[in-house]
């Protein structure tokens, strides 16, 4: 783990590789700083490691703070459908990344979405990004990691 | 050659001696290096000289542009197992915390940030609004008051310029806000702060000993550098200092951010909390 100066005094393993690789740590610093951009923790309710991508028709949008939702049918290889709930951007974002309510996504669309599966395991999952019929491509919502802390903590991990 | 890289030195020469809160790699910079150049174009001032911050403003972000040119593209899909955020902000010190306090932050990255205030939809506090790529601010200037809206939240600051913090304060989310000038830096003192928000990163708690300066300086047509030093002498071994910038978006305009309308997280965080093996690292 990078340590910076004030953590040589609190923590000392791992100053020495700090010091003799000071581009790489430069690099692990940019790679550190997550951005504030999310209301609430992505990690806590979905996992980054289970990808999702859906096809399936729109059945509801609520256009909602803190978050949007569309609703998805989405029939599986038997046949059998499930009505998947898909979270996103507040209605502000939406439409400064170029959607426009009751216009864009509407009930009986039939589109795909990326995104990530809930940890429970239950028919919700993030949604990234929306393809329509025409192939025009959208973002619903931010990447996966916003609000969970990212990769890095604030602080250095201590010594065990 | 020697023709570019004349100019490329001397573009280096005005940039250290023009941009001194903008230092590679931990200024405004993304993976890219610091996008913050010398002041090209004028910067623009009010009618009594002082530099004029009034416009549309995107905290967190170094990329010049209205806000759709410099936002496009903020990411791949979710198969590539890519990210690329809205913006990066600058690499930053790691947090000055006392080795108690580290290990509370630590704890809420272990638990992925489930503990944030702002998923309560509570303000988001100094600096940390100011520095929220997600949502647009608006700043307006007089002589005598600097009004910074904010569309997170409705959050708002007043920050009266020349005057003594009110002596009747009581803690609060947002502190209270004072400014000066120094030379063409608007300096604001922040105090008066409860314990309930967030500095910056995830679990970056504070105490109401929390004293923030802030300094505002406007580059250029385009950027505001940001530098911010919080000290708080309950939880920190120094001050902390983070230094960002602040980038103007023409023809946006701030919209409603009404948080409380359908935040279902709460209930799900209760679900999840239920048993933290489900969603806590390792």
């Amino acid at each position: 783990m990078m340590l910076t100066r004030w953590g040589r005094t609190l923590y000392h393993s791992g100053m020495t590789n700090a010091r003799k690789l000071p581009f790489a740590s430069a690099f692990l610093l940019l790679a550190a700083s997550v951005p504030a951009f999310a209301h609430h923790s992505f990690g806590a309710e979905y996992d980054a490691n289970k990808p999702i991508t859906l096809t399936g028709v729109v059945t509801k949008v609520e256009w909602t703070n803190p978050h949007s939702f569309f609703y998805l049918d989405v029939k599986d290889a038997s046949g059998k459908v499930s009505n998947w709930k898909l979270e996103g951007f507040p209605p502000n974002v939406l439409y400064r990344t170029g959607w426009k309510k009751d216009v864009t996504i509407k009930q009986g669309d039939e589109i795909t979405v990326t995104g990530w599966h809930a940890r429970d395991g239950a028919d919700w999952g993030h949604s990234r990004e929306v393809t329509f019929k025409d192939g025009k491509k959208l973002f619903f919502g931010p990447p996966a990691g916003t609000g969970d802390g990212g990769n890095t903590p604030s602080v250095a991990v201590p010594a065990k | 050659m020697p023709q570019s890289r004349n100019v490329l030195n001397f573009a280096a020469a005005v940039a250290l001696i023009a941009v001194p809160l903008i230092v590679t790699g931990q200024g405004g910079g993304d993976a890219k290096g610091p996008v913050v150049k010398a002041a090209s174009s004028k910067v623009p001032r009010a009618s009594d000289g002082k530099p004029d911050l009034t416009g549309v403003w995107q905290g967190g972000s170094s990329r010049i542009g209205t806000w759709e040119e410099a936002n496009a593209g903020g990411g791949t899909n979710a198969t590539s197992g890519q990210v690329t955020p809205f913006a990066v902000r600058g690499a930053q010190e790691k947090a000055p915390y006392q080795p108690w306090a580290a290990q509370k932050v630590l704890d809420s990255f272990n638990r992925r940030g489930i503990d944030d205030p702002m998923a309560r939809c509570l303000s988001p506090g100094v600096p940390r609004t100011t520095t929220m790529g997600l949502f647009p601010m608006q700043i307006l200037q007089t002589p005598k008051t600097i009004v910074m809206l904010f569309e997170v939240f409705h959050v708002f600051r007043v920050i009266q310029i020349d005057a003594p913090h009110p002596d009747d304060l009581e803690a609060s989310f947002m502190g209270d806000s004072v400014g000066h000038w120094e030379g063409d830096t608007l300096v604001v003192d922040v105090t008066g702060f409860n314990d309930k928000t967030w500095l910056a990163g995830t679990g970056t708690f504070h105490s109401d000993k929390l004293h923030v300066v802030e300094k505002f300086t406007r580059m250029d047509e385009n950027t505001i550098a940001y530098e911010v030093t919080m000290e708080d002498p309950v939880v920190l071994t120094k001050p902390w200092v983070q230094r960002s910038t602040i980038m103007l978006r023409p023809g946006t305009r701030l919209r409603e951010y009404e948080c409380v309308e359908n935040n279902t997280d709460l209930d799900r965080y209760e679900k999840l909390l239920q048993d933290e093996s489900v969603f806590r690292r390792k």
